[in-house]
């Protein structure tokens, strides 16, 4: 009898557990928008989700008034959350979990005298502690302790590089480990402001390049000089989005009109240094609509360095959050605009806490929280063995990335890759066509073939030698055979 | 008949073909050696052997997605085609003084494809063992054959109707245009008859409902 109750017990705690564990994972998969990738031939594959919401803060549920259009968001070293909240005049500084505000800078004693901000449109925490405040319609940038008080200025640039009239209008900021002040200025499409740890301005930093196409080119040559005036003029496009990493190579975003690259990541001489993936493309989605509501190319208004060489972009169209690892492979895409828990109305600006997204909505005037899911954690940690050169310790969380999304090409071509540095080419082979990595698969192959060559050597020449020496015998007797015939007149 | 277009001196011939077109063409323009049963044979395996490429060439270099792959409508796509550049330059070389009669139109496009198809078949093989550095022999292989098949039918066409070279040349854009307008035309007269049947569909649909 007891041993009866006893099984009884475990098949109700195994059912009990088999329903929560189904439960859970229903609500992993329940999210507001679409998780996908992108496969070799550029299709759109569908994925377990990597992220998901959780949960969103408003300026009352910290403590204070509502935000009035935010626009920017920074995290810094020790954990803060500053909020740019623009339209109220202010920076908001949040605990760590942003559950309550620690404080409120609004105003600042400068000079003796009270202060304020004026549209305060980008926040940033220094690595030496310092905050800096993008005044936009002030015109400067505001640098302080992050408690408040004020340390300096630094004012609109005056260079004879500038246009006469150029206008001062800091929309972000970032700073690197020298306490270099990168700025993006509106309409300042000639590229990123640099301004030296002093405040005094260097020059543009980052230009991206001007595209023009072979068909316009060709239209220009038949155009009347009015026409060409009449014309659009071709300006690159303005940044969105900055960030900074730990070597001091600058993230930065932009709006691409073609869709292939929509981040840069500049070396500190302005270059743009960033790898691409297989498809080359780094500007979000790749198959787009050509007409409708959503159609057109993303538009990608901010960048966020998150740790171990990836980063992620916030595409305000549709409002995917794409993630990219350092060598420009899509790891996921999230995310959606919507009036659901979860989704976008205008998402102005990206940020990460260690294994969170944060995405700070300017319509709706809430920061949005998501948490990296199991399959969204077994990357990240995979990507960041590989960025550390420990490709062979990943192969397991590439197998168990495999159990959720057997297609995952990444995961296929990191399993080969283990097994290449293992010396067992054929598996190597094996997973690397399943990844569609050719360029791997290639070097598998070749090892593979050399083995075989040499491992059948004897065989191989022995059948040689046996080919030419028959060869040569059925020439005679075909040659002899022939001269008979002849000699008999039939040919 | 069947047994004598398809006779060993035809298939034989069809080689001497490939090795000396020029030659090869005129004895089939004048006497009567080929064969247009062959031709639509050698067009049928070249679009075999198009299709093997397409699915099964080596991993390294094939970018085709083998789901997107039906042989049996690429083989219909083919023969479709086939006969399309063929009535085109033949209602075309009709006006412009050519020679060629289609059945010598048939033959010369017909026979031209087994170059490609012969070096598409090694290469698609070969491609089996090939490395990234390596692929390039594959390209070469299959584009040896493709060329030699151009220049083939390019010496077909003109030995067939008997033209200089720049004229066949114009015959030949002129052949390209001829097949937009036949493929114009074909579009027009299936969207007719479509409109009539329908016509017709609902005027029944109209009596039924009313008896």
């Amino acid at each position: 009898m007891k041993k009866r109750i006893r099984t009884f017990l475990g098949a109700l705690a195994i059912s009990v557990m088999m329903a929560v564990s189904g439960m859970s994972v229903y609500a992993e998969e329940d999210v507001p928008y679409d998780t996908y990738n992108y496969n070799y031939w550029e299709d759109i594959v569908k994925t377990p989700a990597a992220y998901t919401p959780d949960g969103n803060v408003s300026g009352e549920d910290v403590g204070t008034t509502a935000f009035k259009e935010p626009q920017d968001l920074c995290v810094s070293d020790a954990g803060e959350v500053y909020v740019a909240d623009t339209g109220n005049n202010r920076i908001v500084v949040m605990d760590n979990k942003m559950t309550k505000v620690n404080r409120i800078i609004d105003t600042f004693t400068r000079d003796g005298k009270e202060d304020h901000f004026n549209a305060p449109y980008g926040v940033c925490v220094s690595e030496n502690n310092q905050l800096y405040v993008a005044d936009s319609n002030n015109a400067r940038i505001v640098v302080m302790t992050p408690e408040g008080e004020f340390i300096k200025l630094v004012n609109e640039p005056k260079s004879e590089i500038l246009e006469d009239d150029f206008a001062f209008i800091p929309l972000k900021v970032t700073v690197d480990y020298a306490d270099r002040i990168y700025v993006i200025s509106k309409g300042a499409f000639e590229g990123i402001l640099l301004f030296e740890s002093d405040g005094v301005f260097s020059g543009y930093f980052g230009t991206i390049p001007v595209k023009i196409s072979v068909w316009d080119k060709f239209w220009r040559r038949f155009a009347s000089k009015e026409e060409r005036s009449n014309t659009q003029l071709y300006i690159p496009t303005e940044f969105t989005g900055i960030d900074v990493d730990s070597g001091g190579f600058i993230y930065a975003s932009n709006i691409d009109s073609d869709g292939k690259q929509a981040v840069r990541r500049l070396n500190p001489q302005g270059k743009d240094v960033i790898q691409k993936g297989e498809n080359g493309n780094v500007g979000g989605d790749i198959r787009i609509g050509l007409y409708g509501d959503y159609s057109g190319p993303s538009e990608i208004v901010d960048v966020v360095y998150r740790d171990k060489g990836k980063y992620s972009l916030l595409d305000r169209k549709r409002g995917r959050i794409f993630t990219y690892d350092k060598e420009g492979n899509l790891l996921y895409i999230f995310g959606g605009i919507g009036l659901q828990k979860g989704t976008f109305q205008t998402p102005a600006a990206i940020e990460a806490i260690e294994d969170e997204i944060l995405v700070l909505d300017a319509g709706r005037n809430t920061i949005l929280k998501f948490k990296e899911t199991n399959y969204g954690n077994l990357i990240n940690e995979a990507v960041g063995l590989r960025f550390d050169g420990d490709e062979t310790k990943a192969i397991e969380l590439w197998k168990q990335v495999l159990e959720l999304d057997e297609n995952n090409e990444l995961a296929n071509s990191g399993i080969g890759k283990a097994y290449l540095t293992a010396g067992d080419n054929e598996k190597a082979m094996h997973y690397f066509e399943l990844g569609m990595n050719k360029k791997y698969y290639s070097i598998a192959y070749k090892r593979y073939r050399n083995q075989i060559l040499a491992d059948n050597l004897g065989w191989i020449l022995s059948i040689v030698i046996v080919l030419i020496i028959g060869g040569v015998i059925f020439k005679r007797i075909w040659n002899k055979k022939k001269g008979k015939k002849r000699e008999e007149g039939l040919l | 008949m069947i047994k004598k277009q398809l006779s060993k001196d035809k298939w034989k011939f069809m080689l001497y073909t490939i090795s000396h077109p020029a030659d090869g063409y005129y004895e089939i323009r004048h006497r009567e050696k080929g064969s247009p049963i062959i031709a639509v044979l050698l067009v049928i395996l070249f679009s075999v052997v198009w299709s093997i490429n397409r699915i099964s060439a080596g991993f390294i270099v094939n970018d085709i997605d083998p789901r997107d792959v039906n042989s049996i409508s690429e083989l219909i796509t083919v023969l479709l085609f086939f006969f399309l550049i063929c009535v085109s330059n033949w209602s075309i070389t009709c006006l412009m003084d050519g020679k060629g009669r289609l059945k010598d139109i048939m033959i010369a496009i017909g026979y031209s494809t087994l170059p490609a198809t012969v070096c598409i078949l090694i290469g698609t093989l070969l491609s089996q063992f090939v490395s990234k550095d390596e692929a390039a022999f594959y390209t070469m292989i299959c584009g040896i054959g493709i060329a030699y098949t151009l220049f083939m039918m390019l010496v077909g066409v003109m030995t067939v109707h008997n033209f200089t070279l720049g004229k066949t040349i114009i015959t030949i854009l002129l052949t390209v245009v001829a097949m937009l307008l036949i493929i114009f035309v074909v579009l027009l007269i299936v969207d007719l008859v479509n409109q009539v049947y329908s016509f017709l569909w609902s005027i029944y649909q109209e009596l039924m409902f009313r008896a």
